[in-house]
């Protein structure tokens, strides 16, 4: 299909749309734009481009008896095959199944397709059991219509990595057998990815395997990545300057000995050498910083040099916080990066938030009492705030669905919520109420996250795509399209210059912020993902999801480098320590699991890896250096503070298991 | 994915007779065969499309149940309207029903009486959701307080206790980091003990002992807290064979002491121990069965059996007996069959057995249900009868003799006639009573005539146990001598100070103090501070436990060995601490570092004194 057809028949559906809903404005501009005439999408269109035009790849008149002869004949071959090629040659197997399926309960042929299904289904590997039983629902040409999975399968290649050598064994067989319905399906469906080298093993195979639209073609890989974090931005000779006003501050707290400046220093310097692979500081635009924020900076190296280096010598300390009474209300937690105050997300639609430390939430006087502040004083964002009004816990109203997901601004004056009511909630925790609606999502949306410099935010919908906000703009700066299914979970790259999405097509997406593009696509996950954490380095990817499995990724070539496996249930918390030795999952399965990260970092980067070449994925516990079991608490957050101690925010499930 | 479930796949839709049903509620007489076909097939397929997505809800709000608000998002989602007014609190409201060959599930619907909404204006709000921090884990080690969960999980004991050999390594289960340092230990010690390690920590010690010392002292304030502690904490696993040692000896002592009181703080602690969720016992039923059988049949329990109310005790720890019967019962282990065989042969020795014994053997297997009395007691009711008839009935016998077969007769009576009761038909003749059960037999009848008439009786009468016994040791420890009276004789040695509002619980580091190191436990016996208080046939004993403090009390007291109470406070002397070990080895350790550790705990029967 050329472009122009393709561009054609899109249009022609937008018309119908349209039409459908009586938008004859819209409708008449787009035909003057497009310079269309206006019998496209009139009548005979309007059947055709529907439906059975996003259906017609499956339009087939080949004999229905012969389908389940062809799949034998082709499993015959795969499994007579020479030992080395016949994992790989095994990987066609699965979407050669799906489309012939697809292809006979499309012409009609159900009892057919049930049985081929019935027959061949049972066999496949056990992660396809999940979208074949999706599949077996899908019984009738109608049921196709609208069907998420059946389109993925329709519009989207199958993506699989084949060895030259086992590519040309393939060809062979097929010019050799001449099935037209396996020729077809193959031509129309299956995409090739040749790489030269040897055949992969069945391990190797299943570790990238999994994902629905197939594996990840190596070209998406290819771009390069800024991996690396920049310096921080000449904190050092804004350190000098601000840090007077910093001592003359804290006067009242005489015991602070002189020579924490000293020590400071070497601390500033550390940061200094340049990392080769972070991006220029003004890649993205970023709101300067303010007074308040330098303050802050320097308050959390101060508190960082306080720090302690975990190991596994030197286990951390879990601090654990319950939410009590809270049986199958609670959806999401989060923590501040100073870990001075914990929001919650409840499925009646509330967000409170508790403030962890002595210092109660306070909120802002009123306009009149704003008036008669000093603005030139230097504590002048204390004053403005009200003494009397200090609580230990607020809650926000305003959704009208579960709240789904809370995240913090960086400067802890801003919460953002989103919820299943579509929407996302700005709030302001000075006033305590909401600032703006975000509302672009007309799905409910699963996930939002601040960016680590503030400013911007990433929300993931069921609508499968993720989006880029900034605060000051309702509309979004991005639109990061291409997944198969929800996107289940987003977080930002360290640097703030990406974007990594979950999904429950279970492939990990990493997005450029100034580009829109997709940069990474990282399969092997098995189940959809509810988890992602950067390594503090910023060169590693942690996802985790319903399939009890830790994934590491690395970025610098989108490999699959190590799975954790240990938990039994789905994983919805991942967190680095802030020293980066230590990875810590928690799941339903009440666990925490401390893994040995910095082993694992050691061995990766002790063998050679270049694009092409797959490394080894390392699987087992041997970075499993602990694990504790909670009573009864489901873990939902977890979170380092500055100085490495572990918190976790679980929900006290009161019926014991 | 089996082949099985994968063919339900396709199975699974609505049937074709659903669909008729559904169409008549709406009003839709005769919906044709075809149209109910079609109608199946497309409401499953849209129905699963609609599960399948309220599973994505299931995920983002970190569940893993399904709940109906889950489908009403699935439903808006799909710009369906939800279903309104089907809120459930449970997860699963279905309630199952079959009959007549079909089965059938059905949303219970209670009918709901408006006047009682309406007239309730304080209706129950829920429960606020609060936050609540605790220590996870501190530097790697998870501390075991209650917020945790216990160190090793109770089917994990239950594997150890049934399969040793599939213990797994203490790096899973127990919190303890595994440093370089630790393991070389471990291997240093293999050769010498082999499975288990049995380390106390210095907390676990001092808890140890302040519970030990509670439980048997005088203060009833502090027993009954240390009570509670060892029937909740969760982390008690690791010094479970020493708490075992403790009872088992303490009883063994105080039978022959005749020590009532002791006796019954002693099944306290027993019913404690099996109260105890996280804990699994069936290692340690080898030395409890014993000690609690003991506390059933022995022949003389207290000093005065004539005065003191030992029945209670027998019945108290009949209970538990039965409780650990309905526990640990397996089919490997039989320990009903054992226990039921152990008591049936008191009541095949006939005269030999003491009527105190007798009294026990019969409280004992009337705990174990009707049935057990139907099959064991009946039959012996006759000769039972015709033997307490004469210590009844004639003159010659002693007080106590009389005592106890009142108390067996009693017993009889309320154990049997509701078994009767079930067993025989209703007109109850006298004669055929006394024909079949001898001398109980009018008694039995009145009972059971009596039964009949009233409702069926509860026979719990097992959950007041613990109080109405307590009443009892409080009543016997103030009649056989006060224990501040002893304490107050040897001033000098009473270094007791610790106030009854102590809590205990463990790993509270900060209340290691000089002041109980040096103490340790004795369990004196003493002649009664004034001759003659009390009219008693033989001088009286009592044991009771004090605080002595050790300087100046370890060559004053005899001190008597060490397998008694097995318990060293080694910590401090840096040697891996020791449990239960055996004679020899334990005798040396004292003389080896005398200057360091601490003497053990012991137990002075002082029989030298009487």
């Amino acid at each position: 299909m050329s472009t122009d057809d393709m561009d054609k028949s899109q249009l022609a559906a937008v018309l119908q749309i349209l039409k459908k809903y009586n938008l004859k404005g819209t409708e008449e501009l787009l035909r003057k734009e497009a310079n269309l005439s206006s019998n496209l999408g009139d009548g005979s269109l309007q059947q055709s481009s529907d439906v059975s035009s996003v259906l017609t790849g499956y339009k087939s008149d080949g004999d229905p008896e012969t389908y389940e002869d062809c799949y034998m004949e082709l499993k015959r071959f795969v499994e007579g095959s020479l030992d080395i090629y016949k994992h790989e040659l095994g990987m066609i197997l699965y979407p050669v199944l799906v489309h012939m399926y697809l292809e006979l309960v499309y012409n009609g042929h159900t009892e057919k397709a049930i049985n081929l299904m019935r027959k061949f289904g049972p066999e496949q590997d056990p992660y396809y059991q999940d979208d074949l039983r999706k599949l077996a629902l899908v019984t009738k040409r109608d049921h196709m219509n609208g069907n998420e999975l059946t389109d993925t399968f329709k519009s989207n290649q199958f993506i699989i990595r084949m060895s030259r050598d086992t590519l040309s064994l393939l060809k062979r067989h097929l010019n050799d057998k001449k099935a037209s319905v396996l020729l077809n399906i193959i031509q129309e469906h299956l995409y090739f990815d040749m790489y030269e080298g040897v055949a992969r093993n069945k391990n190797q195979i299943d570790a990238t395997s999994g994902a629905v639209g197939g594996e990840a073609k190596r070209q998406d890989n290819k771009t390069k990545v800024y991996y690396g974090i920049p310096k921080a931005p000449d904190i050092q000779s804004l350190a000098a300057p601000v840090e007077d006003e910093d001592e003359a501050a804290d006067q009242d707290n005489p015991d602070k000995p002189k020579k924490k400046k000293a020590k400071k220093d070497p601390l500033f310097s550390k940061k200094t050498k340049n990392d080769p692979n972070a991006p220029p500081s003004d890649r993205i635009p970023v709101p300067d910083l303010k007074d308040n924020d330098k303050l802050e900076k320097i308050k959390a190296y101060r508190e960082a040099s306080k720090r302690v280096t975990l190991g596994p010598e030197y286990l951390p300390s879990v601090c654990c916080y319950t939410l009590l009474n809270a049986n199958y209300t609670v959806t999401c937690a989060e923590i501040t990066e100073d870990s001075s105050m914990l929001a919650v997300g409840f499925s009646d639609s509330i967000v409170k938030v508790w403030t962890l430390v002595p210092q109660k939430l306070k909120s802002m006087k009123t306009a009149e009492q704003l008036q008669d502040v000093n603005v030139d004083a230097e504590d002048v964002l204390a004053r403005m705030m009200d003494e009397r009004s200090g609580e230990t816990s607020r809650s926000l109203y305003g959704h009208a669905g579960p709240v789904y997901s809370v995240s913090f601004s960086p400067d802890r004056t801003l919460l953002l919520s989103c919820s299943e009511d579509t929407t996302i909630r700005l709030w302001s925790l000075q006033i305590w109420t909401c600032l703006v609606v975000y509302k672009g999502h007309m799905f409910p949306v699963w996930d939002v996250k601040f960016s680590p410099l503030g400013y911007y935010f990433a929300s993931a919908s069921y609508d499968r795509t993720a989006r880029l906000w900034a605060t000051d703009h309702y509309q979004p700066l991005r639109l990061f399209a291409g997944h198969f299914s929800d996107v289940d979970c987003v977080q930002f790259h360290p640097n703030s210059n990406y974007v990594a999405t979950g999904s429950s097509d279970r492939r990990v997406c990493l997005w450029d912020c100034t580009t829109g593009n997709h940069v990474r696509l990282m399969t092997g996950h098995k189940s959809p993902i509810m988890s992602l954490a950067f390594s503090v380095c910023g060169r590693f990817l942690a996802s985790a999801g319903a399939d009890c499995k830790v994934l590491i990724w690395d970025l610098s070539h989108g490999h699959l480098v190590a799975e954790l496996t240990g938990h039994e249930k789905a994983i919805h918390a991942l967190a680095f320590s802030r020293c980066g030795n230590i990875l810590v999952s928690g799941g339903l399965d009440c666990m925490l699991k401390v893994w040995d990260f910095t082993k694992l970092t050691e061995e990766i980067s002790s063998e050679e890896v270049n694009v092409s070449h797959n490394p080894d994925v390392r699987i087992g516990d041997d970075y499993l250096l602990r694990s504790f079991a909670t009573k009864s608490s489901p873990l939902i957050s977890l979170h380092f503070t500055r100085r490495n101690l572990l918190l976790a925010v679980g929900m006290f499930d009161g019926v014991p298991t | 994915m089996s082949k099985s479930s994968e063919n339900e796949l396709y199975g699974t839709n609505l049937s074709m007779e659903s669909m008729k049903v559904i169409a008549e509620s709406i009003g839709i007489g005769n919906l044709p065969d075809d149209a109910a076909k079609e109608l199946a097939e497309d409401i499953s397929f849209k129905l699963k499309h609609i599960i399948q997505d309220a599973a994505k809800f299931v995920h983002h709000s970190k569940r893993t149940k399904l709940m109906p608000s889950d489908v009403d998002a699935a439903l808006k989602v799909k710009n369906l309207e939800p279903q309104y007014g089907f809120q459930s609190s449970e997860p699963l409201p279905f309630r199952f029903a079959s009959g007549g060959g079909r089965e059938l599930h059905f949303i219970e619907e209670k009918e709901v009486n408006l006047n009682d909404l309406l007239q309730n204006l304080n209706a129950k709000a829920p429960l606020e959701v609060s936050l609540r921090s605790h220590w996870l884990c501190i530097d790697g080690v998870q501390p075991t307080i209650p917020e945790n969960p216990p160190p090793v999980a109770k089917n994990i004991q239950k594997l150890e206790s049934v399969d040793p050999i599939n213990k797994k390594p203490a790096k899973e289960t127990s919190g303890k980091p595994t440093t370089g340092k630790q393991k070389l230990r471990n291997v240093e010690t293999v050769q010498i003990k082999q499975l288990a390690t049995h380390e106390l920590s210095v907390e676990q010690q001092l808890y140890y002992k302040e519970i030990t010392e509670a439980c048997v002292g005088s203060d009833e304030a502090r027993r009954a807290e240390a009570l509670q502690s060892l029937a909740s904490d969760p982390g008690l696993h690791e010094m479970l064979p020493r708490m075992c040692t403790f009872i088992i000896e303490g009883v063994r002592v105080n039978v022959v002491q005749n020590n009532l009181a002791l006796l019954i703080y002693l099944m306290r602690m027993v019913k404690a121990l099996l109260d105890n969720q996280s804990l699994y016992l069936e290692k340690y039923l080898h030395e409890l069965i014993p000690s609690v059988t003991t506390c059933i049949v022995s022949k003389q329990l207290c000093m005065r059996p004539e005065l003191d109310n030992h029945w209670a005790l027998r019945d108290f720890a009949s209970r538990l007996m039965s409780q650990i019967c309905k526990n640990f019962n397996t089919s490997t282990n039989n320990i009903q069959t054992r226990i039921t065989r152990m008591f049936t042969n008191a009541l095949n020795q006939g005269d030999k057995v003491p009527l105190s014994s007798l009294y026990g053997a019969l409280e004992g297997l009337s705990e174990l249900g009707a049935e057990v009395i139907r099959i064991f007691v009946l039959p012996k009711l006759k000769l039972i009868g015709a033997r307490i008839e004469t210590h009844l009935q004639g003159s010659i016998t002693s007080n106590i003799e009389k005592i106890a077969s009142e108390h067996i007769k009693q017993l009889l009576i309320k154990v049997v006639a509701p078994v009767l009761k079930n067993i025989k038909n209703s007109p109850d003749y006298v004669e055929e009573y006394k024909q079949e059960y001898g001398y109980l037999g009018p008694a039995l009848h009145a009972a059971v005539l009596k039964a009949r008439t009233q409702p069926t009786p509860s026979t719990t009468a097992a959950c007041n146990i613990s109080t109405s016994l307590t009443n009892v040791s409080a009543t016997i420890t103030r009649t056989v001598g006060q224990p501040s009276q002893i304490l107050q004789q040897h001033p000098q040695l009473v270094q007791n100070t610790a106030g009854p509002q102590r809590t205990i619980m463990m790993n509270q580091t900060g209340r290691v103090t000089n002041q109980i190191n040096n103490q340790k436990i004795l369990f004196v016996t003493q002649r009664p501070p004034t001759p003659g208080c009390q009219p008693s046939p033989q001088p009286q004993q009592n044991t009771v436990v004090k605080f002595v403090s050790n300087t100046n009390t370890l060559n004053q007291q005899k001190m008597v060995t060490a397998q008694k109470l097995g318990i060293t406070h080694a910590a401090q002397a840096g040697q891996s601490p020791i449990s239960v070990v055996s004679k020899s080895s334990y005798q040396q350790a004292p003389t080896k570092k005398p200057e360091q550790m601490q003497p053990p705990t012991s137990i002075d029967d002082l029989s030298h004194l009487v």
